[in-house]
């Protein structure tokens, strides 16, 4: 089971928990090492990240308590739960009257019992590896279209990636602008040594045109292994 | 017409009813914090700095998420580890944090700190 499939069979158990509770807005599993896993319809990937970083945070310092085993804020307009299921975080937003026992004891049995189906069709553990910002920069001229739509990033940046991916090669990576542009493109390390440890990926004018970004942008980046 | 006293009147309330649950069992201890000072009655000392690091994370990262999710003015926040828990409200311009063990009912714990 790729790690797509694995995404989507739980994108897919968040909606049903949508469905039979109506009172959750928005809810995303992310790891205890703060990466995003999956999150339903409702979920925006740069919310749900820039809220995954704040649990991360709370989570961080909350060694003294025994970790982070449930938190939650309770708003005049909703609440924010967050409780601990196997190795990961389901975080869900609710609305302010929203039956949360019920939710509890819904969550309690459905994610758990679909983490461990999954972890049992899986042979090893999914690494999740964590999507990089990185500058764009234009790929143009001859070399652009000897590249065809291969992106380039530094040695560095590749190499950590397949040390996540135990080992694994990264052959392609998902790139998303801030407009919520995407493209999938091959992806090969920088050959120009003086671009080397500056944070970039160089993008064929092609895919640059495609993704609308500007020279200098930060974009996000995600590899896909071999 | 609200008269001037009226808000020292309620952190004088607080502060007495601070006092009162202290004391209680399973109770470890409470962190207060003003704009420009702080109450600090940690039971054991040497949890201080920890504590009071997990309690100006959890009301940061808590109001920063209330504002992402657009939830509104923050009624509570409750963080539960698997030792202990800690309670944290938002009082004007006051933050309160309440440490407490697992056992310990803190919808209590709110209702008779008589915020309302």
């Amino acid at each position: 089971m790729s790690r797509d499939a694995f995404t989507a069979a739980l994108r897919n158990t968040l909606k049903e928990i949508g469905n039979i509770c109506p009172d959750v807005k928005c809810s995303f599993l992310f790891t205890t090492d703060g990466i995003l896993v999956a999150g339903d319809a409702q979920a925006d990937d740069t919310v749900m990240e820039k809220a995954v970083r704040l649990f991360q945070n709370v989570a961080e310092n909350a060694a003294i308590i025994g970790g982070l085993n449930t938190f939650s804020i309770v708003g005049d307009n909703g609440r924010v739960y967050v409780s601990c299921a196997n190795d990961m975080y389901l975080a869900m937003v609710t609305s302010k009257d929203a039956d949360m026992p019920y939710l509890r004891s819904v969550t309690r049995v459905i994610i758990p019992t679909i983490l461990k189906l999954l972890e049992s069709i899986v042979p090893t553990p999914l690494k999740f590896v964590p999507s990089s910002q990185l500058v764009a920069d234009n790929l143009s001229g001859f070399r652009s279209k000897i590249t065809g739509d291969t992106v380039e990033i530094d040695h560095e940046t590749l190499n950590q990636w397949s040390k996540l991916l135990n080992g694994r090669g990264v052959g392609e990576v998902e790139i998303e602008a801030f407009s919520g542009k995407q493209a999938r493109c091959r992806v090969r390390a920088i050959e120009d040594s003086a671009l080397e440890g500056k944070g970039l990926i160089r993008i064929p004018e092609k895919a640059f045109q495609a993704l609308e970004v500007k020279k200098g942008e930060l974009v996000r980046v995600k590899p896909i292994a071999h | 017409m609200p008269t001037k006293s009226e808000p020292q009147e309620q952190i004088q309330n607080l502060r007495h009813n601070l006092e009162d649950i202290k004391t209680r069992e399973g109770v470890l201890g409470y962190i207060l914090r003003a704009s420009t000072s702080a109450a600090v009655d940690i039971k054991d000392p040497s949890k201080i700095i920890d504590y009071a690091t997990l309690s100006a994370t959890v009301l940061e990262s808590g109001e920063k998420i209330s504002n992402i999710f657009n939830l509104g003015e923050i009624k509570t926040i409750l963080l539960e580890g698997a030792d202990a828990k800690i309670l944290s409200v938002i009082i004007g311009d006051r933050r309160l944090s309440i440490f407490m063990e697992k056992n310990v009912d803190h919808n209590t714990i709110y209702e008779d700190l008589n915020l309302t």
